[in-house]
């Protein structure tokens, strides 16, 4: 029971953690027809600024700042440069967003050099709670936390809001909306850049999570994220929020109970769902040519 | 004859004569690599510059060439016969999975191709490394080879003939109807479903030649390294041969085998560098940086560039003077590859 609960928190935790990546992917996609392959750049990069920041000036806070601007900076340079000049040509998008994230990644390594970095676990948010017996590690839970917060603040702007109106309208038909009169590449970038935040926030509650990030982690996160964004379904972010909670608690009942197949268990979920729902579990875009 | 083919077989005859001219054993391994990496991108390059289809997963048939070389070196013994029993059960094998994943797949948009053939590939190592009984996982697995493969110069030669054999299979096959075929499916892919071809096949016969092709590469680059672990199988073998097609020149058949020699000689030489400065240890950065400034500014790559320049100038030159022929035929066909990356690949 100690254990089933514990891992169920952990698989729990670390799908927040990929769901937070995958809601960026799916509306950027949904939305503009883009294949990011560089948002685990972003992810990479809000992990690294984020626990600098919080190793330098022990605030917490200041780190998560930190992260989602560095998010916000890259995401908007990374729309400007590099994916405006390939708008609607996929191939293109998958190479030069795959570049994107070569170089990005190389960098922080400039920056910070090839070693991985020791991410501490902020003092307040440190230790455990023991119920019945049951001990329950405080940051996964705050993990959870934050981002059940974040799903349920998109749920609300995609539904409640003027701006969530115009980005459901754009997913379902680009052209009818610029036709009314919206600009539609500016609220792609708010999106993208909206994305990119959530991203940066990803990678500095990652930190604390593992106590270690490395520069691998960028490419390694941003496929598993586009792993769950196929899933889920391409342009659903209740989809990738479900595909993205089934895949980490999915990942840490595999790495428990059948350690050797775990690496494996994302690969052939997601290989299932394309022999028999290629459109993913909630996708409305045809996936058929 | 025109010029091109006569520059071409000098080139040859000159890397025949390399290894004899100098003894310098690691430019003669480089050599060799380049040749085996050439072969390997220019099989990539049959399904991302002809087809139009791009795939994450290519190393799996790069990977199932090298381990079986491998393995059956290893556990039967090292002879012709059982040299040959492999380069068999490659093709073989790679034939089956490439047409499975061609099935499952190339019904569906390109992107999804591209995870699909990630995630098998991705299946591939994970089985390498688990099945640790037969391929001792990460260590790898070291083999021995018939005497005729280990003297270096005659493995230069045969990873050359092998280089030249494969660039004249894709000369001759994409000339070839069914060639045309492909690249009109890369330029507008409903256009030909629309002309009656049936678009699916000619998809899965071009990622079945493109698979078992890249695992001969694979046998080769086994031998030339008397080991293999699951390295070969890892995306980082993938986006090489992804790097060296896009800076080589896309859709062009010299394109792929520049691009591995740049791409493998600059990290030759850069290596030496790093000793010079740290900055060098992180040539990524460079080659990522060229790689989106080819893929932005020069979307047919240093082939296909220069083979614009030089119709252009031609045309120049040439004027009124010369009536409309080959030239013009040229210019229209580098004019193509121009627009294999430019224009809506997904329809």
């Amino acid at each position: 029971m100690d254990a089933i609960i514990n891992i169920t928190i952990n698989g729990l935790a670390t799908g927040m953690l990929i769901f937070l990546l995958a809601a960026g992917l799916t509306l950027i996609f949904g939305l503009m027809d883009v294949l990011n392959f560089a948002h685990g750049a972003l992810f990479l990069w809000g992990a690294y600024a984020g626990i600098w920041v919080f190793t330098q000036t022990d605030s917490y806070l200041l780190g998560v700042f930190a992260a989602v601007i560095i998010g916000i900076l890259l995401g908007y340079l990374l729309e400007r440069y590099i994916i405006l000049p390939v708008y609607g040509n996929h191939i293109r998008q998958i190479m030069i967003t795959l570049g994107a994230m070569l170089v990005l990644g190389e960098l922080v390594k400039v920056v910070w050099g090839p070693n991985v970095m020791i991410a501490n676990t902020p003092a307040i948010l440190s230790g455990s709670w023991e119920f019945s017996g049951i001990l329950i590690i405080k940051y996964r839970l705050f993990v959870i936390f934050v981002g059940l917060l974040v799903f349920l603040g998109l749920l609300f702007l995609l539904n409640r809001t003027k701006l969530g109106l115009v980005v459901r309208a754009g997913v379902m038909d680009k052209e009818m909306v610029q036709a009314l009169g919206i600009n539609i590449r500016k609220v792609f970038l708010g999106v993208f850049i909206l994305g990119a935040a959530m991203a940066g926030l990803a990678g500095i509650l990652l930190g604390p999570y593992t106590g270690v990030v490395y520069a691998e982690m960028g490419l390694e996160f941003g496929l598993l994220a586009f792993i769950v964004v196929i899933i889920g379904g391409m342009g659903s972010v209740v989809g990738s929020a479900v595909a993205a909670l089934l895949v980490g608690i999915l990942g840490s009942f595999a790495s428990y109970y059948l350690p050797d197949i775990s690496l494996a268990v994302n690969m052939l979920l997601m290989l299932i769902v394309l022999i028999f729902k290629p459109s993913g579990l909630m996708g409305t875009k045809e996936a058929v040519k | 004859m025109n010029k091109s083919t006569i520059a071409l077989i000098v080139l040859v005859i000159g890397l025949i004569l390399l290894p004899f001219i100098q003894d310098s054993r690691s430019i003669l391994i480089l050599m060799t690599q380049i040749f085996i990496l050439g072969v390997f991108a220019m099989s990539y390059n049959l399904l991302l510059g002809y087809t139009g289809i791009i795939s994450f997963g290519h190393a799996m048939f790069f990977g199932i060439g090298a381990y079986s070389i491998g393995l059956i070196m290893r556990y039967y013994e090292p002879t012709y016969l059982y040299f040959l029993f492999a380069v068999v059960t490659t093709l073989i094998l790679t034939a089956i999975v490439s047409y499975l994943v061609g099935l499952l797949t190339l019904r569906l948009h390109s992107h999804f191709f591209a995870m699909f053939t990630f995630a098998i590939a991705g299946l591939f190592l994970v089985a390498a490394e688990k099945w640790r009984s037969l391929t001792l996982g990460n260590d790898g697995i070291t083999f021995k080879i018939p005497d005729f493969f280990k003297d270096r110069v005659i493995f230069y030669l045969l990873s050359l003939g092998l280089l030249v054999l494969a660039y004249l299979f894709f000369r001759r096959f994409t000339q070839s109807p069914f060639g045309k075929v492909l690249q009109a499916i890369r330029e507008n892919e409903k256009r030909v479903e629309s002309l009656g071809y049936r678009v699916f096949h000619y998809k899965i016969i071009a990622n079945v030649i493109s698979g078992m092709i890249a695992g001969l590469a694979g046998i080769f680059y086994a031998v030339s390294l008397r080991f293999v672990n699951t390295s070969v199988f890892s995306t980082e073998i993938t986006l090489d041969a992804l790097m060296m097609t896009i800076i080589g020149g896309v859709g062009t058949l010299f394109g792929p085998i520049l691009g591995s020699a740049i791409v493998q000689f600059a990290q030759y030489s850069l290596m030496d560098l790093a000793k010079v400065h740290w900055i060098f240890e992180r040539w990524v950065i460079l080659f990522g940086i060229i790689y989106i400034v080819v893929v932005m500014f020069f979307p047919s790559g240093i082939v296909g560039t220069v083979k614009t320049w030089f119709t252009r100038r031609n045309k120049q030159i040439l004027g009124k003077k010369k009536p409309e022929g080959k030239k013009s035929m040229e210019s229209s066909k580098a004019d193509a590859m121009k627009n294999i990356l430019k224009g809506e690949v997904d329809g």
